[in-house]
Parts: structure tokens; sequence; C-alpha cells
């Protein structure tokens, strides 16, 4: 059969939203990622030097993993309680690449 | 010895929640590319903490005005001048 009927062929307008990142699309987020890494240890580093202390970047020390320290799972795939296995692309999460998601929900 | 802050603006808010918007506004980022200079201090670290994601950070010695921080960025002319036409003439008037 030449034709095969698939939703979007059939419709118009239709969206696929690919299930998990490319290759390039991972270089990239850890690229982000090491870039987030890279502003904090530089503010963390001038407070220092100038004897301060902020509670945002100990925080952050405290409890977030740096790029090198992350599983590929928690870098690529966030947790979703609705998907099966509960994890879905971080590309699915809005505007994901200007926003730090890194840990997952207590027992996740 | 106080240093400084260089904060560029390397990803724009545009999208993100009202309170990015005003934080990169407090810092004095109108547009992307757009360079700042803070002190070093706690209230100015945390408001980097908020907008890390978008900004680019350096600890400097120095505020640079924005014709220094424009020059940097300027390319190579690909010539340079040897002499200048004022110079070139007194020096023919006095010979």
């Amino acid at each position: 059969m030449m034709f095969k009927p698939s939703s979007p062929l059939l419709s118009g307008l239709l969206w696929k939203i690919p299930w998990r990142l490319s290759a390039p699309q991972k270089a990239r987020q850890r690229k982000r990622l090491r870039g987030v890494d890279r502003v904090v240890d530089t503010v963390s580093a001038a407070l220092e030097r100038n004897g301060f202390t902020t509670k945002s970047v100990e925080r952050w020390y405290a409890e977030m993993p740096r790029e090198e320290e992350m599983l590929p799972k928690d870098k690529y795939t966030i947790f979703d309680k609705k998907e099966k296995k509960y994890r879905k692309g971080i590309h699915k999460l809005p505007k994901w690449t200007r926003v730090s998601q890194r840990v997952n929900p207590p027992g996740f | 010895m106080s240093s400084y802050f260089r904060i560029t603006l390397m990803r724009s808010a545009i999208g993100l929640p009202r309170r990015t918007h005003d934080v990169l506004k407090a810092l004095g980022l109108k547009k992307r590319m757009a360079t700042v200079f803070h002190p070093v201090s706690p209230s100015v670290a945390g408001n980097i903490m908020k907008v890390k994601e978008l900004v680019e950070v350096q600890e400097v010695d120095r505020r640079l005005t924005k014709q220094e921080v424009h020059l940097e960025r300027k390319p190579d002319p690909g010539y340079y001048v040897e002499k200048r036409a004022g110079t070139e003439l007194r020096e023919c008037r006095r010979a």
C-alpha cells in the first residue's frame, strides 16, 4: 500500500515534537549547564575575595549538582508523574533552555 | 580593594516571568549583549543568581566606560595611518 494513513498526513497542522533530544541538542544542553556553573563559580569567588557570603549562592552549592556530577538521565530528562516510567524529555519543559532543572523529587 | 561584576546579558528574558524582567531592569540590562558594571556586593550577587541562566559574569578591577566596552568589540580596520594630512602639510611648509 502506497498511502500510509497517519495523523500528520491526515490532518493539516500537527506539531511533532520528537520524544528525545538529538545529539547536538544534548551537547548544547551540557554547554548551558556548564555556563550556569561558571556564572555561580565566578560570583562565589568574587564574594569570597571581598569577604561576603550570600544565601542564594550557598543554597545553590548545597542543593544543585554540577554538570559533571549529573547523570545523563537528569541532564536530558525530567520527572513527570503522568508519563510511563515517570520520565519525559527535558525539551518538553517550557523555556527549558533558560531554566535550571537539575534535581528530582525525593524518591525519583 | 573593591572589584566589580561585569555582567553581559546573553539570553533575552522574553516569555519568562515578570520578576525576571524586573531583576534585569534592576541590574540595568535593557537588551541582549548589553554590559553593565556593579560593585561586588551580596545584593548584586543575589540579583545575578536570579538571572544566572541569561547572563555572563566576570570579576574586574574597574568599571569600563561604554566607549571602552564598544571599542573591545570593534574589528581591526585593516590599515593604519602613517601620517596625518595636517602634519604632512606643516612639514612641507617648514622644508
